[in-house]
């Protein structure tokens, strides 16, 4: 079983973009692997276009750190394909989420002291 | 979307490309992705693009999940080791030493077989032995070379040891006169220089006439050590036996031909002699039959009129350089070659055995991680890690053990290829060794993979699959046993050989006997008076040394001699079949030497003063003319011209040489110090302690003079017999650890066997049966597959005993007697080892077991 104490959380910080945009999408409700895609790249402009084999390469290695799990309830029965997988995300993977935008955050503050904060980001 | 179906069939053979584990959870879903964004890409850029970032995407997450599942994998089988230190101990050393030898000996045959020599298209270059190319002069050799058919061209080369340097700074060394063609020939281009110039090859005889034939061909090693890489070496001067030569070029690294030669002279050619041998390229385009029918009918024509008798004695043969080269070490190594081949045999069969007997621990591990879901595939996957982890792991580790044989190997394997350096550090030496741990890997993980299947398919640990499993390990041993009964008659035959030719009686007494080489080339005891006054001196300061028996003196020394002077003489008039080696030796020689004198005396003091021409003759020459007997008295002739009269004949000598064990004829040496001049001296007590006293007190007569070769002669015969005690200790260690690696096998199955049955034999023994009972039953189980092993083992070795007649000389096959031997040896050693593995039966609480069962 994956460890799931605070330390651990930590420990895996920083996550991989992939990690961190599966983790952000579900954690809006539970998604399948093809929705998690479209959703990723729409997020990013296109700039992360995740392949089937780094997604579910992602997925599988986030289900064995049980950041995130297989779910068996369909959120919409009518659009549900029962061979499609969904997954949703974990109380431990939430939290490593949030350490990792805590993370994220700290190093917008630091780069904002440093550089300044741009009028157009 | 023409292409749909065949982009489908293409993406699902890929998806073949990710571990087992991963592909069976998302090949699936990776599929219904593909149909999904396929069905979104229209027109053939849509596709490509498609088609780009997938193979982008393989990329990147093929090699990372194998990298998972290979950590996770290995991880697993740390574990595993972890638990059983001593088994997984076991199994990478019995596997390090297969392929540790294995390596190590492959390293010599390739450097032997298969490497090339360091000369240009070097397959094309042909040794002619028993092949008399006109050589009376220089001309007339080069006249002769060009006219060939079927040899582009032809050198002539002499090789001795002489004297580098000046007085009192001299060295002894491996020196060559050689045609002007030699380095054309051999295609070997002087680093720094030039190489000889036609022309600079003249009539002469001995270091030949001054001016263009007193220049030199220095050796890389030489060059270095004595002009330290200086590029003005080429012009200056050395000496050699006192004979000022002019250095024109230096040899490229690592060309030494022949045996560790460091200096090459243009030859000085003169009528009558007979040292020269002979090196030619063959002519483009001429095949290999060919050149042997050309060469057949010139042999014949070079020496014709020879007798039945000269043509098995001295056949004319020409051969490739590299296997003349190679020599006896080849046919040695390949016995090596093939002891440890069947070594790392016996290696993967006992880890093959271990495994097994691990991989039926864990059935129940298996059949709940089969249950759970894991595939045939990902359970094989596991265990095939495993096996190439040991194998690495083995590999690692018989690197070391073949760094270690290579340079056992170095000291013992032949000087005419010193060139060729054994390293491991080759490309051909490493991609062996890692062929060798690929393919044991194999070996060993095979059966266990396709038990392990079993398991999976029966999903249960049935006693069926126990059975089986016992049924193949039991298999297993019998295989062990059969290797190792052939490798056990091997190393019997193979040190048989060697104790035959250690007690061969070579016609002296080895003990007690001091040696000391001097060469009087260059020194001022130059002209026959001056040499024998030398030679009495020094002989009379040892005859005075306390402890000194007798001493003596010889131009050629048995074992240290490798060339002869020699003729066809006859007896009375009578002509011989063959040459006579004369060997030109001092009073009190054959008592010296402790030889046997058969008939007659040797030679007088006065006789040798008065250059009185005597001879003493060998039983081989005597008996050619007649009985030994009546000898004494008659006259050795040159056709009807008496040259000595016989006042002895004496039992032969072993001078372990080609041609030298031939007729022999001893003469008074009334010119002494040439190339292999020899004071020989029978002393009381140990021989080594008087090494120093004896060398000292022949450097007191004249410390210019180079003296060298102090040793006993014990010692010169252990030096000549190296090569072949270190087969047959490598062939005895081989078979030692064989046994031992069988053993072990044995032990290991009937513990096994033990602590599967503990329940049964509980039972037994609380139905009353004693534990002497259980034991003496198990060991009787146990035996069964030696004798399994035994039959086919013999057959093997049998075989194996035909092919060693033929490979290593002097080995005969071992015969029934040493068979059954050998067997019963190996039965009373698994006997031991089984009834220690059965000690556990009698500390057996048959309580507990009943109550726990």
């Amino acid at each position: 079983m994956p460890p799931k104490d605070q330390s651990a959380v930590g420990s895996l910080t920083p996550l991989s973009p992939a990690v961190f945009h599966i983790l952000l999408s579900l954690g809006e409700g539970e998604r399948h692997g093809y929705a998690l895609k479209r959703e990723i790249a729409l997020r990013t402009g296109g700039k992360l276009n995740l392949g089937p084999g780094v997604l579910y390469g992602s997925i599988n290695k986030m289900l064995e750190l049980g950041l995130i799990e297989e779910s068996d309830d369909r959120p919409d029965p009518h659009l549900d394909d029962e061979r499609r997988r969904y997954y949703r995300i974990t109380p431990y993977g939430r939290k490593v989420a949030q350490a990792e935008a805590a993370r994220m955050r700290e190093l917008v503050r630091l780069a904002g002291v440093r550089f300044g904060v741009p009028k157009h980001a | 979307m023409p292409d749909a179906p065949f982009s489908l069939r293409l993406y699902q053979r890929l998806l073949k490309l990710y571990p087992a584990g991963f592909r069976e959870n998302y090949a699936e879903l990776l599929e219904r992705e593909f149909r999904d964004e396929l069905n979104e890409s229209n027109g053939t850029a849509a596709l490509a693009i498609l088609w780009i970032r997938l193979i982008a995407d393989l990329a990147i997450s093929v090699p990372s999940q194998f990298a998972r599942e290979v950590t996770q994998d290995a991880r697993h089988a740390l574990r595993l080791w972890a638990r059983h230190p001593w088994h997984t101990g076991f199994a990478i050393l019995a596997l390090a030493i297969g392929i540790g030898a294995n390596t190590g000996v492959f390293s010599v045959v390739n450097a032997l077989l298969l490497r090339s020599l360091p000369f240009h298209d070097p397959e094309r270059v042909v040794y002619l032995r028993y092949f008399f190319t006109p050589h009376d002069s220089a001309a007339q050799f080069h006249e002769w070379r060009r006219q060939s058919t079927y040899l582009a061209d032809t050198a002539l080369f002499e090789q001795f040891d002489a004297n580098l340097g000046g007085a009192g700074e001299w060295r002894r060394a491996h020196v060559v006169q050689a045609s002007s063609n030699f380095f054309s020939v051999l295609g070997a281009q002087p680093v720094l220089g030039r190489g000889f110039a036609p022309g600079e090859d003249v009539d002469g005889t001995g270091w030949g006439p001054p001016g263009p034939n007193a220049v030199a061909v220095i050796g890389y090693g030489l060059w270095q050590e004595l002009f330290a890489g200086d590029q003005k070496a080429v012009g200056s001067t050395i000496r050699v036996d006192g004979n000022p030569l002019t250095i024109i070029g230096v040899a490229p690294p690592g060309f030494d031909y022949p045996g560790k030669t460091v200096l090459w002279k243009p030859a000085a050619f003169s009528p009558g002699n007979n040292g020269w041998e002979t090196v030619a390229r063959l002519k483009p385009g001429i095949t290999w039959p060919q050149a042997l029918a050309a060469f057949a009918i010139e042999a014949d024509r070079l020496w014709p009129n020879r007798t039945a008798l000269q043509r098995i004695k001295y056949p004319s043969t020409i051969t490739e350089l590299r296997d003349e080269l190679a020599g006896p070490a080849k046919k040695g190594s390949l016995v090596l070659m093939a002891c440890v081949v069947l070594i790392l045999l016996i290696a993967c069969t006992n880890v093959a055995n271990l495994l097994m007997a691990r991989t039926a621990d864990r059935a129940t591990e298996l059949s709940i991680r089969s249950a759970l879901g894991a595939s045939r595939a990902r359970i094989s996957q596991q265990l095939l890690t495993e096996c190439v982890l040991l194998s690495l792991a083995a590999c690692a580790a018989g690197l070391f053990i073949a760094f270690w044989t290579t340079s056992i190997a170095a000291a013992f394997q032949p000087a005419a290829l010193a060139s060729q350096a054994y390293s491991i550090l080759d490309g051909r030496v490493l991609c062996f060794t890692i062929a060798a741990s690929v393919v044991s890997g194999l070996l060993f993980g095979v059966l266990p993979s396709l038990y392990a299947n079993r398991v999976h398919t029966f999903r249960t640990r049935g006693s069926t699959a126990n059975r089986s499993s016992r049924l193949i390990r039991e298999a297993l041993v019998a295989a062990q046993v059969m290797l190792t009964i052939v490798l056990l008659a091997t190393s019997i035959s193979v040190g048989r050989a060697f104790l035959d030719l250690m007690h061969v009686d070579r016609g002296f007494e080895r003990t007690g006997l001091v040696t000391v080489n001097v060469s009087l080339e260059g020194t001022t005891h130059e002209g026959d008076s001056r040499r024998l006054a030398y030679f009495e001196e020094a002989l009379a300061r040892i005859r005075r040394l306390p402890g000194v028996r007798s001493a003596s003196a010889t131009e050629c020394l048995p074992i240290y001699a490798t060339s002869f002077m020699g003729g066809r003489f006859g007896m009375d008039g009578g002509p011989a079949d063959e040459n006579s080696m004369v060997n030109p030796v001092f009073p009190d020689y054959f008592r010296t030497m402790g030889g046997r004198i058969l008939r007659g005396r040797e030679f007088t003091e006065e006789e040798l003063q008065s250059e009185a021409r005597v001879a003493i003759v060998n039983e081989l020459f005597a008996s050619e003319f007649g009985s030994p007997a009546d000898t004494v008295g008659r006259q050795v002739t040159t056709g009807n011209n008496p040259v000595w009269r016989i006042i002895g004949v004496v039992k032969g000598m072993d001078y372990m040489t080609e041609g030298a064990n031939s007729p022999q004829i001893f003469v008074p040496s009334h010119s002494p110090g040439g190339f292999f001049s020899t004071f020989v001296a029978r002393v009381n007590g140990r021989t080594e302690d008087r090494l120093a006293m004896i060398r000292d007190a022949i450097q007191s007569v004249d410390p210019q003079v180079p003296v060298f070769g102090v040793k006993t002669m014990e010692q010169r015969l252990f030096d000549a017999l190296a090569r072949p005690r270190f087969y047959r200790t490598a062939v005895l260690c081989f078979a030692a650890f064989a046994l031992l690696l069988a053993v072990i096998g044995i032990y290991g199955i009937v513990s096994y066997t033990v602590a599967q049955r503990t329940h049964e034999l509980g039972v037994r023994m609380a139905l009353g049966t004693t534990p002497a009972h259980l034991r003496v039953s198990l060991l009787r189980q146990g035996l069964l597959p030696i004798a399994a092993g035994a039959i086919p083992g013999i057959a093997g070795a049998v075989l194996s005993g035909r092919l060693l007649e033929s490979l290593v000389d002097g080995a005969k096959s071992v015969n029934v007697t040493t068979y059954a031997a050998s067997v019963l040896f190996i039965a009373l050693i698994a006997a031991i080892g089984i009834w220690v593995a059965t000690r556990p039966i009698a500390r057996l609480d048959i309580a507990e077991i009943l109550r726990t069962g």
